[in-house]
């Protein structure tokens, strides 16, 4: 009886292999230098903004725009222009309809609202925490970001997607029995992960979060490794072209390093004070994985990053409560929004503060 | 219960440090002028207390980050914006501030430079709650603390070299009108008065339109001068400047094509004896009325 489990899910286990291996084969570009392409596509990979043109990734291909007119993330666009190693040279946009639906709003409407109510780079730091929107940072603040390691926090990552997963859940749980809270808990996490743009770390932890909740409702326990596959494979099935995507590949790395060793070195710090523990024990857990990644693809490391890592992560968690409560509001009224938001000042100051000093 | 304390602790002191800072950065009343360190273009930034006036936006979005530091993080509000004229070193930044910031006042020309970041700016500025005013020589702006005189352009100038077009009788659009001389020509050149202080800032005026603006009989003797153009030879002229008499020029500049600040200009304030202050070697550059300077 055991054994017949055991090779069932075996099989299951090969056929999805095979899949997504069929998959990857028979969706490999098939762009060559010098030929003409016209892309019709929506945007999935929210643009940068420079100071005198935007960048802009479609179906893999990247080039740059003129600055404006400005194109958002979730707008369909038309573009035309020559291939050249992967990049569309001289590209023309023939065409761009903004995209109205109610999430893109939503998404719109917080981002302006948090930029609208603080100073910068606090806007940028709040709404990167809460919406993955990295399209306005100012650049040296973007600079500084990166050199000290900390970057992961404002771009889109599967960190704050777990993060309001479990906020969901405990307020859910208070006022619904424990099945209908994690139904709506799911729904939550599939709207969040829409929201702040669906990059690649984040449906990673939208998938992980919901087979975790369903196998909590489900009464089945420690599907964590089973999950972390399982997603990985679903989401190579449905964009092959992931495989190569570096927060993919950052993202499943960083989370399996997480599941190995985050125990371990959380005894091991022991006498770190409490607030910083778990920011110290995750970061250094997870750059075990990371490290040689990095080293690899951008040839240079930080290697004060799980420190300023372990100073600042402790504010994630209430900069991201405290934004998001604070925008839910601002869509009913605007002005007690902003108080909240204010509440927000004295955390992103440290954080700013401390990612200045290093 | 024990979590339900320690959460409603953590917020009380949240709370608690949220009016401390506010209460920290509440500003003095004194004036405080700041040239913008926002690369090569213009934005300068006046404050006093809780007013503060804007000229001109810059190239970039770097204006941003000028007034995150210099202004209380509570105050998102700012009475008065001048877009001296429209050329993209000078309005781009204002661009990200009209959708960030309230606005109370917006003084700009008709002129309609036809670029698309203007067409951008336009509808910011018509989507926002600013009250546009076409420039007037004459016209003064602000309260008893701190006020803009409008020196130039004036009525007559405008008059005889702007087209206007017909269709649109509002004064209150941007854009309505063309011409077939640079933009540089339609500066708006304010003096800036706090107390004892005063501070001629002249956008990007070019040296034919200079007796004109002395002619307005507006030019007298100033503390500080906004040296004009970036410092371009094809800017600031010695009656102009024997006439302002500043004892600090500032140059907004930044890395440019055109070898911007000239020999000639520097040469110029060197001869008389005027103290050169420029953003690419100073940064954001301030002004107190004391004329104590500090460099950011």
């Amino acid at each position: 009886m055991f054994t017949k489990i055991w090779k069932r899910e075996n099989i299951f286990w090969l056929v999805i292999i095979l899949l997504v291996l069929f998959r990857y084969f028979s969706s490999l570009p098939s762009y060559k230098t010098g030929q003409k392409l016209r892309i019709t596509s929506k945007v999935l990979v929210e643009p940068i903004q420079y100071d005198d043109s935007q960048y802009i990734k479609l179906v893999g291909i990247r080039f740059y725009l003129p600055k404006y007119p400005e194109v958002n993330y979730g707008d369909n666009v038309i573009v035309e222009g020559i291939i050249e190693d992967g990049k569309l040279k001289n590209p023309v946009l023939i065409n761009l309809e903004e995209n109205t639906g109610i999430i893109y709003k939503v998404r719109k409407k917080l981002v302006l609202f948090y930029h609208r109510a603080l100073p910068e780079p606090h806007a940028s730091l709040v709404s990167g925490l809460v919406l993955g929107s990295k399209a306005n940072i100012p650049t040296e603040f973007w600079d500084q970001l990166i050199s000290t390691g900390t970057v992961h926090v404002v771009v889109a990552s599967g960190m704050n997607v777990t993060l309001v997963a479990g906020f969901l859940l405990t307020m859910t749980i208070l006022i619904l029995p424990r099945q209908k809270a994690v139904i709506l808990a799911l729904v939550g996490i599939w709207i969040y992960a829409l929201l702040s743009g669906f990059d690649a770390p984040i449906i990673r932890a939208a998938i992980m979060g919901s087979l975790a909740f369903s196998a909590q409702a489900l009464g089945r326990v420690n599907l964590a490794w089973r999950a972390l596959f399982l997603s990985a494979l679903l989401m190579l099935l449905v964009n092959p072209s992931w495989i190569t995507d570096l927060g993919f590949i950052l993202s499943f790395v960083a989370t399996a390093s997480l599941m190995l060793f985050e125990a371990k070195i959380r005894k091991l710090v022991y006498f770190v004070p409490a607030i910083f523990r778990e920011g110290l024990s995750t970061s250094l857990a997870a750059q075990i994985g990371v490290t040689p990644i990095l080293l690899l693809t951008f040839g240079r490391y930080s290697f004060i990053s799980p420190f300023v890592n372990a100073l600042v992560l402790w504010t994630v968690a209430p900069i991201t409560v405290i934004g998001m409560t604070a925008g839910i509001v601002s869509i009913i009224t605007m002005p007690i929004g902003k108080l909240i938001l204010f509440l927000t000042y004295p955390l992103t100051s440290w954080f700013i503060w401390i990612v200045n000093l290093f | 219960m024990e979590t339900k304390w320690k959460y409603s602790y953590a917020f009380l002191a949240l709370f608690a440090m949220v009016v401390w800072l506010a209460v920290y950065y509440y500003p003095k009343d004194k004036l405080k002028l700041i040239a913008c360190d926002v690369g090569q273009g213009d934005a300068i930034l006046a404050i006093y207390g809780k007013t503060q006036f804007l000229i001109d936006g810059g190239p970039n979005d770097k204006v941003l980050d000028c007034l995150s530091s210099h202004m209380p993080f509570w105050d998102r509000n700012i009475e008065v914006v001048i877009l001296t004229h429209p050329d993209k070193d000078h309005f781009s930044g204002l661009i990200e501030i009209f959708k960030r910031y309230e606005v109370d006042y917006f003084i700009a020309n008709s002129l309609e430079p036809g670029s698309q970041g203007y067409q951008v700016l336009k509808k910011v500025v018509g989507g926002s709650d600013a009250v546009v005013i076409p420039p007037k020589e004459g016209m003064v702006i602000g309260n008893s603390m701190m006020h803009l005189e409008i020196v130039f352009p004036t009525q007559t100038f405008q008059k005889e070299n702007l087209t206007f077009n017909t269709n649109v009788n509002d004064s209150k659009v941007l854009g309505t009108s063309t011409t077939s001389k640079s933009a540089n020509n339609f500066s708006i050149v304010t003096i800036l008065e706090s107390g004892d202080f005063k501070a001629l800032l002249t956008g990007d005026i070019v040296p034919g339109i200079t007796d004109e603006i002395i002619d307005t009989g507006r030019i007298g003797k100033v503390d500080y001068i906004k040296v004009p153009h970036h410092g371009s030879k094809n800017g600031l002229t010695e009656d102009l400047l024997k006439k302002a008499n500043p004892e600090i020029a500032v140059i907004s500049v930044g890395k440019n094509q055109w070898g911007h600040p000239h020999k000639e200009i520097l040469n110029l304030l060197a001869e008389y004896n005027v103290k050169i202050l420029r953003t690419d070697e100073l940064g954001d550059i301030v002004v107190t009325d004391e004329s104590e300077i500090n460099k950011e």
